[in-house]
């Protein structure tokens, strides 16, 4: 599995996006950078290997006045490492409650996604250009749902930085031609003890625009795992917290449970 | 609550929603003076999943209205085949098969096919309620559903033994676009319901670049043909609704672009009745819908056209707002302010410009249970055109949700 140069968050649901820089940044760099940087990232990859996981999420969004709303989800995977399908269906509030998204991740290219919506029992695909919008009123764009590619992106080791006491590797990604993504590049901050993600900044252009931060870190089943996110939309001055309850990984799932016609049911 | 991690074999889901909704229309029609209209529905929806392989699904409507629409005496309504809104009925009841890439749905259940969002011209087992003319809500079929799916390729057949219809507009009130100088208002003779089945088959392929289906459809159109008849001894102009035998041959795409998401879709309708006067045969045509729908920002856009090719037309006089859509360009704004607030902006406009419609809506949620909606609609046009025969029913309306 080490050889299979793949990048994922596997442990959670947002991957940790593109790592890696702007050419311009990238030229100064040694190849050497480039390719310790890699190995960090599939590293990172390797040590979150799973054949599925499941767990309920709950969803805080506070917008700008602090004004805080809920969502529930429960989400499943099946497989791992840009081969995985996954079903994420909200619980609550009860006028989402039923909407499900079905990912259907490949190693070459960008995710397949379609939303399910009871109210009129329909299914609709999500668009490559709908990607970079709000995922259901959070913080999350439906392209952060999706995992990545480690070949679709180029990385350099841009240093070491403590994220909340721990010293990080400092990774800088940008997306190769072929990948489609909103962002310009990103920086992601991966624990030297734990190999765990530890934060994301995404950038357009040179702005950033997006911060996913991970916290309380623990170790579910061999994996190190946060069980809190928080994405912040540094434009909008919201930001939405992810808590992780009832982890589970590497249960008996069903191919089956992961198809269009799955998400159909209720 | 799903409970989908409780020991992972049974689940049980329960959802629903209240509902009180106020529309006042500016306007009198002579046929229909009344111009507040009250209407409830109280929704509750379970679903139980008692092992990994099988699900039950049911629902119950319950309905009231200040302005008959609703059936005055309580019974529980199955069919749905009623003039007027069932006050108690059973929205959905059925029962889910799932083994490996077989699954089979049986009883009364909804099914959407098609890609498209205003017109759908292959969505033959989706009747409407049509009291509304333009804020129609789908009604369930009782069928028999077996769907095989063959990684991107899935196959779709349907066996409906009992035919569900689309609910009319009443004859005494104002959707029933009756012309304000006609003399009397009709009568509702009822209908003749079809008693034969009917099947349909899909096949669906999802690509990477695009996903498209091909349908075939084998039953009778859920829009009603209209006859009219005159009782000389009431005397009164009697209305009467039939169901034309059709098949239709149809086909749907949606392509996702850098730039938009292309979507398409078409069908062939075609009477399959030989045996009957051609008032009773409905037109042979073609319907057929292109969009294009776009997300960026907090904004989602869908424009498009559709339109129909009559190639064979027959003297019947059909209900028909799918048809009454044709020729016509049909739009769709919206913006999510903040995660409880959203407005959007809808209209169809019918390109010879005989008829106009367009309608707003701001929407607003209260904590986790509680929605308001409020929304004006304003029609316009010429008396002879699908569009234009409502001009007088534009409306403001306003609604309450509770969610549970």
């Amino acid at each position: 599995m080490s050889k299979r140069r793949r990048l994922s968050a596997a442990a959670f649901l947002w991957l940790p996006v593109g790592v890696v820089v702007s050419s311009h940044v990238a030229g100064g760099v040694t190849a050497q950078a480039a390719d310790d940087a890699r190995t960090i990232v599939e590293e990172a990859q390797r040590r979150t290997d799973a054949k599925s996981q499941r767990y309920e999420g709950l969803l805080q969004v506070f917008d700008a006045r602090g004004r805080i709303s809920d969502k529930r989800w429960t989400f499943e995977r099946l497989g791992s490492h840009g081969q995985s399908r996954a079903v994420l269906r909200f619980v609550a509030p009860p006028e989402v409650k039923g909407v499900a998204l079905l990912v259907v991740n490949h190693p070459d290219r960008a995710s397949d996604q379609w939303m399910w919506t009871p109210a009129i029992e329909r299914d609709r695909r999500i668009a490559l250009q709908d990607r970079s919008t709000r995922f259901f009123g959070t913080d999350f764009s439906f392209e952060d749902l999706e995992e990545r590619d480690v070949n679709q992106f180029d990385y350099v080791l841009a240093g070491e930085e403590p994220i909340d006491g721990f010293v990080c590797w400092k990774i800088q990604s940008t997306p190769r031609r072929t990948k489609s993504s909103q962002y310009t590049r990103s920086i992601v901050w991966i624990r030297k003890d734990t190999y765990a993600l530890a934060r994301i900044e995404n950038y357009q252009k040179d702005k950033l625009v997006r911060r996913l931060d991970y916290s309380d870190i623990q170790n579910v089943q061999g994996i190190w795992t946060a069980r809190r996110m928080e994405m912040a939309d540094l434009t909008r001055g919201s930001r939405t917290r992810l808590t992780l309850d009832r982890l589970q990984y590497n249960l008996p799932l069903k191919e089956e449970d992961f198809t269009l016609q799955a998400i159909r049911r209720q | 609550m799903l409970a989908p991690a409780a020991a992972d074999a049974q689940t049980l889901s329960v959802r629903g929603f209240g509902e009180g909704e106020v529309f006042w229309f500016p306007q009198e029609v002579p046929a229909d003076p009344t111009r507040l209209i009250g209407h409830f529905l109280g929704r509750g929806e379970v679903f139980y999943k008692p092992a990994p392989v099988i699900q039950f699904a049911g629902g119950l409507d319950l309905r009231a209205n200040s302005h008959d629409q609703v059936e005055a005496g309580w019974r529980l309504d199955y069919g749905d085949r009623g003039a007027e809104r069932p006050r108690l009925s059973v929205r959905r009841l059925s029962a889910t098969y799932t083994k490996s890439r077989l699954t089979v749905d049986g009883g009364k259940q909804f099914i959407r096919w098609g890609k498209t969002d205003i017109v759908t011209p292959t969505d033959r087992f989706a009747p409407r309620d049509f009291l509304n003319v333009i804020n129609g809500e789908f009604l369930a079929v009782t069928a028999v559903r077996a769907v095989i799916q063959l990684r991107d390729d899935a196959f779709d057949g349907v066996w409906a033994p009992r035919f569900t219809p689309s609910r009319t507009p009443l004859l005494d009130q104002r959707w029933s676009g009756i012309p304000p100088n006609a003399v009397q208002v009709p009568v509702d003779g009822g209908a003749t319901m079809p008693t034969g089945s009917q099947f349909g088959i899909r096949w669906s392929h999802l690509g990477a670049a695009a996903e498209y289906s091909l349908s075939y459809f084998d039953g009778f159109n859920h829009l009603p043909l209209i006859r009219s008849s005159v009782d000389i001894e009431a005397p009164a102009v009697v209305v009467t609704r039939l169901y034309p035998a059709i098949r239709t041959y149809g086909g749907d795409l949606a392509a996702p672009t850098p730039w938009f998401t292309i979507k398409g879709e078409a069908a062939f309708f075609e009477s399959s009745s030989n045996d009957v006067p051609p008032d009773e045969r409905s037109d042979d045509y073609v319907l057929f819908v292109a969009q294009l729908e776009r997300q960026s920002g907090e904004w989602t856009f869908v424009g498009g056209y559709a339109g129909e090719i009559v190639v064979r037309s027959r003297s019947s006089l059909p209900f028909a707002p799918d048809r009454g859509l044709s020729h016509a360009f049909l739009g769709r704004a919206a913006y999510t302010l903040d995660p409880n607030r959203s407005v959007a902006l809808e209209g169809a406009v019918r390109e010879n410009g005989r008829g106009v419609y367009t309608r707003g809506e701001y929407s607003q949620a209260h904590g986790q249970h509680w929605r308001t909606t409020v929304a004006a609609a304003v029609i316009g046009g010429e008396t002879d055109d699908f569009l234009g025969q409502y001009r007088r029913n534009s409306y403001m309306s306003a609604t309450l949700r509770y969610s549970y």
